[in-house]
């Protein structure tokens, strides 16, 4: 069952504890999360998300929201951007719409995803050729 | 055996590779790939050049765009700056991105706001049991970047009057320009209609 | 044994460059420079000038040919270009038109 429910503009759940914090199938949060810990969403979440820990998206979970976190697991829908300290993995029903940005960033076969990816580094110098760099992309050029 | 072909880590190809046929690079290839089979970036391998192949395996560097008919697999050790455009797109957590990326059938992408993939566009060489000369692959993603060398390509070639009764010199990519047109998806980056958590901010500003 | 076998669906459009023997079974336009050598197999076409070590060609090459070491045209060869070596085998039924120059 859900363990929170919550539709005002501003809610703010705080899993202060770190221990994890869930919210079941049956939620729908509209407003701001941050807290401490690890969250796990089966519900649905429109808002902001702003979390020291995990961030895990079940698969049929959805969630319209950026998001910051240590790190961002996603087996449902997400559309918003990311932005993680860490790592940043779509599981094979994700689906996904947003830039993300993260230490890393994995893709199993099967995940969908339609946005941008930006990892930190520097391509060996024999491609360096080529005048714009990697914050655009190759091909927004032109 | 006559489909593979292997650029060893000793070689460096400037210019256009097409064909029908599976490739792998050690070495380091500027300029376009298009081929119908598998290309698979080694971890040696440098590639400056669009690659537009059936499969594309990447351990290696890329700078350029992938599109893949099927897949599009980073695997650890590759790092891609470049969109990827796939069907089913999977990358290694030790793969490094820079790009857009973009999952399902190029038609499929239609409805998302950044997608304005023209599917008829991206054909890549895949189709054509590449007759030699014709190389009519204009792979899909026309990436400023070989355009630069794309002309190297080209006078090269032009200076191949050696051949008198060879058909004239391979199309020359006079395509840079067209091929921007015509191909298409990297979508200039479109203020997308609904940008991705623009419901998201006006929530927020609601607050 | 060579490590670069451009195979033979494969055409490149450009300049091979390479430190390592190839082996082209496909086509090469443009311009070639293979410090180890080069074998054109049959069904292979290079129409490109092409420098470097020795040259064995069993298909066709249309282009000037300097070689640091040997050329040796086999059977079904068809060489149209000027040949620079320092030794040439031209095998019967290999086809040439074009100077040799083995100048020392």
């Amino acid at each position: 069952m859900a363990l929170t429910r919550t539709t005002s503009s501003t809610s703010k759940h705080d899993a202060a504890h770190s221990t994890q914090a869930v919210l079941g199938a049956g939620t729908r949060v509209r407003g701001r999360i941050t807290g401490d810990g690890d969250l796990a969403v089966h519900g649905h979440v429109e808002g902001e998300v702003h979390l020291r820990g995990e961030l895990f998206i079940a698969e049929g979970a959805s969630v319209v929201s950026n998001i910051e976190a240590s790190a961002l697991r996603v087996a449902g829908a997400l559309d918003g951007d990311v932005n993680v300290t860490g790592d940043v993995a779509l599981l094979a029903g994700a689906r996904v719409r947003g830039d993300l940005r993260g230490a890393s960033v994995s893709l199993e076969e099967g995940a969908e995803l339609d946005g941008r990816l930006d990892c930190e580094f520097t391509l060996p110098v024999e491609l360096s050729g080529g005048g714009l760099d990697d914050s655009d992309g190759p091909t927004v050029r032109r | 055996m006559a489909r593979l072909t292997v650029i060893g880590r000793g070689v460096r190809v400037r210019g256009r590779v097409t064909g029908d046929a599976d490739l792998t690079i050690e070495g380091h290839v500027e300029g376009e790939i298009a081929v119908s089979g598998e290309v698979t970036v080694e971890a040696s391998g440098l590639v400056g050049a669009s690659v537009a192949a059936h499969v594309i395996v990447v351990r290696g560097a890329v700078r350029g765009d992938l599109t893949g008919e099927e897949v599009v697999r980073l695997e650890e050790g590759a790092r891609v700056v470049g969109d990827l455009r796939a069907p089913r797109i999977a990358i290694a957590k030790g793969a490094l991105v820079k790009g857009l990326v973009q999952t399902g059938s190029v038609a499929a992408t239609a409805p998302r706001a950044k997608a304005q993939a023209s599917a008829p566009a991206r054909p890549v060489a895949a189709k054509r049991p590449a007759p030699p000369v014709a190389a009519p692959s204009r792979p899909a993603a026309p990436p400023a970047r070989p355009a630069p060398v794309a002309p190297k390509a080209a006078p090269p070639v032009a200076a191949r009057p050696a051949a008198p009764a060879r058909p004239a010199p391979p199309p020359p990519p006079p395509p840079a320009p067209p091929q921007q047109v015509v191909a298409k998806g990297p979508p200039p980056p479109v203020v997308p209609a609904l940008k991705k958590g623009a419901k998201a901010a006006l929530k927020k500003k609601a607050t | 044994m060579a490590s670069t076998v451009i195979g033979a669906g494969i055409t490149i459009e450009g300049e091979v460059s390479a430190d390592e023997e190839l082996v082209v079974q496909g086509t090469i336009r443009g311009k070639v420079d293979a410090r180890e050598g080069v074998t054109v197999e049959a069904g292979g076409t290079i129409e490109a000038d092409i420098t470097g070590g020795p040259l064995t060609v069993a298909g066709s090459v249309t282009g000037n040919i300097t070689s640091s070491d040997r050329v040796d045209l086999q059977a079904g060869a068809r060489v149209v270009g000027n040949v620079k070596a320092t030794r040439i085998t031209i095998a019967d039924g290999a086809q040439f038109k074009g100077n040799v120059d083995m100048d020392v």
